[in-house]
């Protein structure tokens, strides 16, 4: 699998301005950026009402099971998928091989203005995860200071 | 593979719970969920795909922050995988992105050929991902100690743990939470070592 590549603070802050641009053209209510481990990126927009971090975990493992449907009816992939529910609906496109863009908006807002301007805003995404792709890396995050020295303290039973 | 995320000081990781159907994966993420001592809103919800019968159909999912260690904020995702084999792609599916492993392996005498074809597969399915096991941190958990008729810890370590490198193994009986957490935080500990170790992590 393809390793997302290292991204600096202001490649997040790119992504997160084309997540905001979306969702005022789009009026969506909330986009985020996830990764096919199921991992949350980045996200804009309202997160009080939703859990992100399980929506994209979940989102994620659907999505990908709906591209291993796609190679068993010969198709390369299911570019994207379309949830419609009565309250909310979501959306959720590829942006490169690496990660997805998942949109969620008002039901009774147009898909069609989504797909529209998520297009828009997945290729923008995907041109600075390129951009980040082809620069060297740059010096590593430092965690010499994680204390490893016991590890009954990463998690411990409630007496 | 774990995200570094440098503006916020997270680290979020994958931990993978792996292993036979009806071994005790999901009763681990139970039990971590019943009983770690959290701070307030730093414990999701236990999500569980499962079927009418309460099998894992897709994966069980269980975010958790660990501690506060020095400035980073360490979330971990726990995911378990469908232990029945119709739900092979399944399994692969959950295994993407992964950054370690707990086996679940069922103590139970007539468990041992299920238990070692389970950890083949593990390491079938990580190839067809191409990934490899040997560098990925991993942890052995003997469950179900409490039943009678459990093979000895030693059979166990023959069958399961004789690869060029031994790796840390528990006794466990996940449902009275025993050994739980002992796996679940020597394999934090182990993959806290790796992305030290390791010269380029991926931050954003």
């Amino acid at each position: 699998m393809a390793a997302l590549p290292p991204l600096l603070e202001a490649d997040v802050q790119q992504i997160d301005a084309a997540l905001r641009e979306l969702l005022t053209q789009a009026e969506a209510t909330t986009a985020l950026v996830m990764d096919q481990g199921g991992f949350l990126i980045t996200h804009q927009g309202d997160d009080q009402q939703f859990d992100l971090t399980t929506i994209a975990a979940l989102a994620s493992g659907a999505f990908m099971a709906n591209q291993s449907i796609a190679n068993l009816v010969q198709e390369t992939t299911f570019s994207s998928t379309y949830q419609q529910g009565d309250q909310h609906s979501l959306f959720v496109c590829t942006v490169d091989e690496q990660c997805f863009l998942l949109v969620i908006f008002q039901a009774q807002n147009s898909v069609g203005a989504v797909k529209y301007f998520a297009a828009a805003a997945s290729d923008c995404i995907a041109a600075q995860l390129q951009q980040a792709r082809e620069r060297d890396p740059v010096a590593s995050v430092d965690l010499a200071a994680l204390n490893l020295a016991d590890s009954e303290s990463f998690f411990r039973r409630k007496r | 593979m774990a995200i570094i995320n440098q503006a916020t000081k997270e680290l979020q990781v994958k931990i993978v719970y792996y292993g036979t159907a009806m071994g005790g994966k999901t009763t681990n993420l139970v039990q971590v969920h019943e009983h770690v001592q959290t701070a307030a809103g730093n414990k999701g919800k236990l999500v569980s795909l499962a079927t009418n019968s309460d099998r894992t159909l897709f994966f069980d999912f269980l975010p958790i922050e660990a501690m506060a260690i020095k400035g980073f904020k360490t979330k971990f995702q726990l995911y378990t995988v469908p232990g029945q084999i119709i739900y092979n792609t399944t399994r692969q599916l959950v295994l993407r992105g992964v950054d370690g492993l707990v086996f679940v392996a069922d103590s139970q005498y007539d468990k041992m050929a299920e238990n070692v074809e389970s950890f083949q597969n593990l390491q079938d399915n990580l190839k067809s991902l191409k990934m490899d096991l040997d560098d990925i941190p991993y942890v052995l958990q003997y469950n179900k100690r409490d039943l009678p008729n459990v093979a000895p810890v030693e059979y166990m370590e023959f069958l399961l743990n004789n690869r060029e490198v031994q790796v840390p193994a528990f006794a466990a009986a996940a449902s009275r939470c025993e050994g739980v957490f002992e796996t679940l935080n020597m394999i934090t500990r182990m993959l806290l070592h790796k992305f030290i170790n390791q010269s380029v992590p991926q931050y954003a």
